[in-house]
């Protein structure tokens, strides 16, 4: 008898910390997914009420849009991509700026300065920097006697300028690593350095595990993020005229993009609704496998939390 | 600690009060602009005399977009003025969200100071009026006269042709080391401007077409202009991204001697320090001129409006009203020529005003009513009719080939009309003039 | 002896200059964008079009910066920027890190499936959620006030409770066991246990909600119709949009102004970073 009632104690603590997330998601979050869902199985131009088609969006994305498989796949070469690459040069540079050398701090505010910077204040200079004859990297390039590609010009190299132009941004996820990497304590790397431990044998032992929380975290925003990269596609690629976004040839028409599109260029809120659901299946599919693979890898310091 | 807490908690509960100004409706017109930070001082300037005389007062909405619009019209709480172009302004108008100023313009001899076009490409397909025209412009030649003086060549006149241009262009190519990158080019065409050849070269405009349609006269400019690329004597498209700051540039630092551009462009006028000219878009042998005009758009008025007089009247105060806007190329009482040549001095020996009387004279009319930018298919064509032109410009792809895509681009076009047809709520006259079109594929 | 002395003192200062040099390579790369809208803010328009670009302009147009503010009531939108990022601020780091306790220290029926749907949340497009949530706010009346920037953030985000969550995990749980043998309740652990203990994840997530706030674009453009509601973003905005569709933006006006509403986020991140520093122990062994 006394059991249960001790659970329901506890079970009630629990809801009242995570009230205000619960109530949030009750009153502002679950309304709008819901009806998105809904308008999803609609034909809706957001300017008069939806018509309930049923599956129709769904059977078309699944069966009958060339650009569905496109724009999947020019994302996960993003993902595939911008996550690994972004992830290990924010380690490294976290790990470089963990150092206790002189004038860090200004080191630190230096690597940042990308992720403050409005992006679409200086997307002319990215535009600039590519540009493949009188940009910065092919006249880098060039003085290493390399002729470089045409970059947003070039169906094969426009996904990875997008790459490489989000490597810019990596500071958020440094700073993350930096607080992680802050928070091992020195006893830890003392010990080891008693045993006479090599630097890589430290690294994989000592420093990898105990910021395994914050990869992770990382990691799954990442995916998260990557999966819904819109913005720089948004403003780089295309001429002026509206609608060619994504090109060339649609080479860097990433997922959100297309959708983006579809809602606001083709007024098909309805079809834009089911994929942004297809999307959301997809992103759920790719972390429930980091969190099931998550269980092996990433060490908490307050034991299993279960 | 708790007590610092609650004081930052009560300064949130103040600060998430203000900024609370909503708007309370009686007799207040609200305008959603995208106009820039200069525009607005004048315009907010100017609102208080306007109210005086004319006892409507105008709420100004700076920021706008079309997603925010969209948002603002499905709640409900679509601003009464608001900015729409030719494919916006079909969808909103179908879909009973536009007043169509006919109502509120009839025997109103405002209609008769506009440019008969300005009125015309307000019109759609059921022929009601949803938008007016509150800007125009043309396009032109930007030249470099130094470029010219250096290489001996004479500055183009306002009969040019195609042939005359290619030749000067040829002449002001320079390539030095012949490397095959010449440091000089003779002419650049941003890719967005082909039309303006397509129209010159007479290629048959059919407003509010629903179907793409790439005609003889369009595929020779095509044509022409990957000739220019493989002549060498303009910048590949795919080396120049042409992005408005970068063809400017070129420009303004000798890298082409010529380029292609609205008239006029502001910004461009103001960025360059080089002596420069404008000449008329190039004509095509004896065919007779057929100069681009074109308004960006229009302003519309909401069907939801509470007073759509007064809507009207701060309509037309806009346009031909305030200040900022004078004088407006879209009247005709108005000397716009000389109104800019005042603001611009640079303006007034530089062929500006040939090109503007001859766009007057031999108006071909807006590009917009072009299949491509009109109309509701248009978003869906220029999707689907991008990739097939990133392919011509790259030459992967030939013109003919280009040309094959267009019945499947049409078919696919049809197919998501019909079904837009059936089950979106557009009013019986749109449901009807789309209808019949819809038989009607071209060749 | 004296001489392996001697190399290994060349070696240290060659590893020295080799880590600054490499600091130092890479600080240029990512300093970039900000070094060019610093070299765009001190030319002339037409400098700014020049072939080809000179990164130090012969004339250093300091006025640009008086120009760039002279053009719009900076102040006011400075006053609404800082009344809504501080509140989002402070709203995001209360509730966040409550949830945070909540779904990493406690347990409760439905906590792993609650934190998933928390997680999950974050997986849709805002884009098509994005019309939904306005009629919402609409009907609440709240359009064109800071209700609906300011009050989400008192309900908690889903990506700072996410990130909280991970680094309150690696604090040991002796803590709280050793506190509750001292009769301290949940609330009080939280506030005088997990807080201090976590206060370099704080500062991270105050710093991140400070700087999404302030450059927040998307949803002050959505909520706000009046021109005395804006932002600094929207004031960027207006710079950038051009007259009657013919204008080309005032480029250097525009940077000048974008690096005014940069800087008290380099002052912030600098001046924040000593608390995701040293001294401060996450849950080490320490103690």
């Amino acid at each position: 008898m006394n059991r249960p009632k001790l659970i329901r104690r506890e079970d009630l603590e629990g809801y009242a910390f995570i009230a205000p997330w619960l109530i949030g998601f009750l009153l502002l979050t679950a309304g709008p997914m819901l009806a998105s869902v809904l308008i999803s199985f609609t034909s809706w131009s957001m300017l008069s009420p939806p018509t309930w088609v049923g599956l129709k969006n769904y059977e078309v994305i699944l069966s009958d849009d060339p650009l569905v498989p496109t724009s999947l796949w020019n994302t996960a070469y993003y993902v595939l991509f911008s996550v690994p690459l972004g992830l290990l040069l924010s380690l490294a540079l976290a790990m470089l700026l963990d150092r206790r050398l002189r004038g860090m701090s200004v080191f630190r505010t230096l690597f940042f300065l990308p992720s403050i910077t409005n992006m679409v204040a200086v997307s002319v200079l990215w535009i600039w920097i590519f540009n493949p004859e009188y940009g910065l990297i092919n006249a880098a390039l060039e003085k290493v006697g390399i002729v470089g590609p045409m970059w947003l010009q070039s169906e094969t190299w426009s996904k990875p300028a997008l790459v490489i132009m989000s490597l810019w941004g990596i500071g958020g996820t440094m700073i993350i690593f930096l607080a992680a990497l802050q928070g091992i304590p020195d006893e830890l790397y003392e010990a080891a350095d008693l045993d006479g431990a090599s630097s890589w044998r430290r690294f994989f032992h000592i420093t990898l595990p105990m910021i395994s929380p914050a990869m992770f975290f990382n990691l799954v925003i990442g995916i998260i993020g990557s999966f819904q990269v819109f913005t720089q596609a948004f403003v780089m690629t295309g001429s002026v005229q509206p609608g060619s976004e994504g090109g060339p040839n649609n080479s860097t028409l990433f997922f959100v993009l297309y959708l983006y599109k579809k809602a606001f260029q083709e007024f098909r809120m309805g079809y834009a609704s089911a994929l942004a659901w297809v999307l959301f299946l997809v992103i759920l599919f790719f972390t429930i496998i980091q969190m099931k693979l998550s269980k092996r890898w990433v060490f908490y310091e307050a034991g299993e939390s279960r | 600690m708790t007590n610092r807490a609650a004081a930052l908690l009560a300064f949130c509960l103040i600060g998430a009060g203000c900024g609370g100004k909503t708007n309370d409706g009686a007799g207040e017109i609200v305008y959603n602009s995208s106009a820039n930070a200069v525009e607005i001082q004048a315009l907010q300037s100017e609102l208080p005399e306007f109210a005086r005389e004319s006892g409507v007062s105008v709420k100004l909405n700076p920021f706008s977009g079309q997603e925010k619009l969209y948002a603002m019209i499905a709640a409900g709480q679509a601003p009464d003025i608001f900015y729409t172009n030719a494919a916006v302004r079909d969808r909103l108008a179908a879909e009973g969200h536009l007043l169509d100023l006919r109502d509120v313009s009839s025997g109103d001899p405002f209609l008769d100071r506009l440019w008969p076009q300005v009125v015309e490409d307000g019109r759609s397909v059921d022929g009601g009026l949803y938008s007016m025209g509150n800007w125009s412009f043309t396009a032109g030649v930007y030249y470099n006269k130094d470029l010219f003086d250096v290489a001996g060549v004479s500055y183009p006149d306002t009969t040019w042709t195609w042939n005359d241009m290619v030749g000067a262009a040829e002449a002001l190519t320079k390539d030095a080391d012949r490397d095959g990158k010449p440091e000089q080019y003779g002419l650049f065409i941003p890719s967005h401007f082909i039309e303006v050849f397509e129209q010159m070269n007479r290629t048959p405009i059919r407003k509010n077409a629903l179907y793409v349609s790439i005609p003889d006269e369009s595929a020779e400019v095509y044509r022409k202009y990957l000739d220019l690329m493989d002549k060498g004597i303009m910048p590949d498209l795919l080396t120049v991204q042409a992005m408005g700051m970068q063809a400017v540039q070129m420009l303004a630092g000798g890298k082409v001697a010529m380029l292609v551009e609205a008239v006029p462009n502001q910004g461009l006028i103001e960025a360059l320090q080089i002596r420069w000219g404008v000449a008329p878009i190039p004509r095509f042998g004896q065919k007779p001129p057929s100069y681009f005009r074109s308004g960006s758009g229009g302003l519309s008025i909401s069907a939801r409006t509470a007073d759509p007089e007064s809507a009207w009247k701060a309509l037309k105060w806009i346009i031909a009203g305030a200040s900022i806007y004078q004088p407006n190329p879209v009247l005709r009482d108005a000397d716009f020529v000389g109104g800019w040549e005042e603001r611009y001095p640079q303006l007034k020996d530089s062929g500006f005003r040939d090109v503007w009387n001859l766009s007057l004279e031999h108006n071909g009319g807006d590009l917009r009513s072009f299949v491509r930018y009109s109309s509701w298919t248009s978003a869906r064509i220029l999707s689907l009719l991008q990739p097939e032109f990133d392919q011509l410009w790259a030459g992967r792809i030939t013109v003919d080939q280009l040309r094959s895509q267009i019945p499947s681009i049409n078919e696919q076009v049809e197919r998501e009309l019909r079904n837009d047809v059936t089950r979106r709520h557009w009013k019986p006259e749109f449901r009807d003039a789309v209808e019949a079109q819809l038989a009607r594929l071209p060749q | 002896m004296n001489q392996r002395a001697g190399l290994s003192r060349l070696k240290a200062i060659g590893r020295f200059v080799g880590w600054y040099g490499v600091l130092i390579a890479l600080g240029i790369v990512f300093a970039i964008p900000f070094l060019w809208m610093f070299s765009v803010s001190l030319h002339d328009l037409a400098g700014v079009f020049a072939d080809p670009f000179r990164w130090v302009p012969e004339e250093l147009r300091w006025s640009n910066y008086v120009d760039a503010v002279s053009l719009l009531p900076f102040g006011r939108y400075l006053t609404n920027t800082v009344v809504i990022t501080v509140c989002v601020l402070i709203g995001t780091v209360l509730s966040s890190s409550l949830v945070a306790y909540g779904f990493s220290r406690l347990r409760f029926r439905g906590r792993d499936k609650l934190f998933a749907l928390c997680i999950a949340t974050m997986m849709l497009p805002g884009q098509v959620t994005m019309i939904p949530l306005y009629i919402g706010f609409s009907k609440l009346g709240w359009v064109d006030t800071f209700l609906p920037l300011i009050v989400p953030a008192f309900f908690g985000s889903p990506f700072y409770i996410f990130l909280l969550r991970q680094f309150f995990l690696t604090i040991p749980r002796e803590y709280d066991e050793a506190a509750r043998l001292d009769g301290a309740g949940k609330l009080r652990i939280y506030w005088s246990i997990i807080l201090p203990l976590s206060r370099p994840a704080l500062a991270t997530v105050a710093l991140f909600a400070f700087l999404g706030t302030w450059n927040d674009f998307f949803n002050p453009l959505i909520y706000l119709n009046s021109p005395e509601n804006a932002t600094l973003t929207l004031g960027l905005n207006m710079m950038k949009s051009q007259v009657m569709g013919t204008g080309v933006t005032q480029w250097h006006l525009l940077m000048a102004a974008s690096l005014l509403v940069m800087i008290p986020n380099i002052v912030l991140f600098f001046v924040a970073q000593k608390h995701f520093m040293k001294g401060i122990q996450v849950g080490g062994l320490k103690g």
